[in-house]
C-alpha cells in the first residue's frame, strides 16, 4: 500500500516497456526501485511499422524511471498471433520506421504551415521530444 | 536488490549508455553512485543518429541525462554469486559478535516483521534485508546503539513491508 502502486507484482514477469521516445522494450523484469528505474533481462527492442514487427537482442537492460511511459504485461503466450503480425528483418522495420517518421514530419509541417497561415501558431509536436 | 546495486556490481565491465538526447557512450563503467552519475574509461560516444563518433579517453556522465543503459549479461550472475557469498558472511559475523547484540538484533526483527509489517510477517523484514548487504550491515552496527537505529530500521521495513505484500 503506502504509495506503492504495484511494480511488486511484476518482478519475474514480462513486460514492456514504451518509453518516452516511443520506443518499445520487452523482457523479464528482474528489479526495480522507487523511481522505476527497471531491471530488464533477456530484453528485446521491438518495432511494429503497420503490420510488421521486428526485434533486436540487447540482453540485460536498464531502463532510467524518467524515460518510462507505460509497463505492460505480456502474455507469452499470445503475444504475436493476436494480431497476425508479419516477422521481417531489422533493416527492413528500420528502413519502414524512418520513412514512416519522415511521412509524420511532413504531414505536421503541411499541418503547422496551414494553421500558420489561417493565424494559428502552435509549438510542433515534433520538437517536444526532444531532450 | 536494487536497479542501481547491480549498476555498482557492473564496475569495470564495459557498457553502453544512451543519453535523453540520442548519443550513445560505449566504455568501461569505472564507477557509479547514489544518483546514477557514472565515470566511464575508453569511451566510444556516437551522435544521435549514429553518423559520427569520437573516441574520449574518460567522461562523467550525469545521471539524469541517461535513458537507458545495456549492460553484459554475467552482471545478473555476479549479484547472485554476490549474494550468496554475502548471507554466510553476513550470518558468521552475526555470531561472532556478544551474545546481547546479536539477541537484540534478532528479536527487533522478528517484532517488527510480526508486528509492525503485520501482513508482510517476519519473512518480509528479514528477506528486504537480506537483498543487499549493505542493509544488514547497517542493521548490526545499529543494533549496539539502540533507539536511533531501530528508528531508521523501521522506516526502510516499512518500506519493504508492501513490497512484498504485493508479491505475496
Amino acid at each position: 500500500m503506502s504509495g506503492n502502486s504495484g511494480l511488486g507484482d511484476e518482478v519475474d514477469k514480462k513486460l514492456i516497456v514504451v518509453l518516452r521516445d516511443g520506443r518499445k522494450f520487452i523482457g523479464m523484469m528482474r528489479t526495480f526501485d522507487q523511481f522505476a528505474n527497471i531491471v530488464l533481462q533477456d530484453t528485446i527492442e521491438r518495432i511494429y511499422v503497420g503490420d510488421c514487427y521486428s526485434d533486436k537482442n540487447l540482453g540485460v537492460f536498464f531502463i532510467r524511471g524518467d524515460n518510462v511511459v507505460i509497463l505492460g504485461e505480456i502474455d507469452p503466450d499470445r503475444e504475436v498471433q493476436e494480431k497476425k503480425l508479419k516477422k521481417v528483418s531489422w533493416d527492413e522495420i528500420t528502413k519502414a520506421a524512418a520513412l514512416e517518421k519522415q511521412k509524420k514530419e511532413e504531414e505536421e509541417l503541411l499541418k503547422r504551415k496551414i494553421m500558420t497561415e489561417s493565424g494559428l501558431t502552435i509549438d510542433s509536436i515534433l520538437n517536444i521530444d526532444d531532450f | 536488490m536494487l536497479p542501481l546495486s547491480l549498476l555498482r556490481t557492473g564496475q569495470g565491465h564495459q557498457i553502453m549508455v544512451e543519453l535523453k538526447n540520442g548519443e550513445t557512450y560505449n566504455g568501461y563503467l569505472i564507477n557509479c553512485d547514489n544518483w546514477m552519475n557514472i565515470n566511464l574509461r575508453n569511451v566510444i560516444r556516437t551522435s544521435k543518429d549514429s553518423d559520427k563518433f569520437w573516441k574520449i579517453q574518460s567522461c562523467y556522465i550525469r545521471g539524469n541525462t541517461i535513458k537507458y543503459i545495456s549492460v553484459p549479461d554475467e552482471i545478473i550472475d555476479l549479484v547472485v554469486e554476490e549474494e550468496q557469498i554475502s548471507r554466510p558472511h553476513n550470518l558468521s559475523k552475526g555470531d561472532n559478535t556478544t551474545g546481547r547484540g546479536r539477541g537484540r538484533g534478532d528479536s527487533n526483527r522478528g517484532g517488527r516483521g510480526g508486528s509492525t509489517d503485520g501482513r508482510g510477517g517476519g519473512g518480509a523484514g528479514r528477506g528486504r534485508g537480506g537483498d543487499s548487504g549493505r542493509g544488514r550491515g547497517d542493521f548490526s552496527n545499529r543494533g549496539g546503539r539502540g533507539g536511533r537505529g531501530r528508528g531508521d530500521f523501521s522506516n526502510r521495513g516499512g518500506r519493504g513491508g508492501p513490497f512484498q505484500n504485493n508479491t505475496a
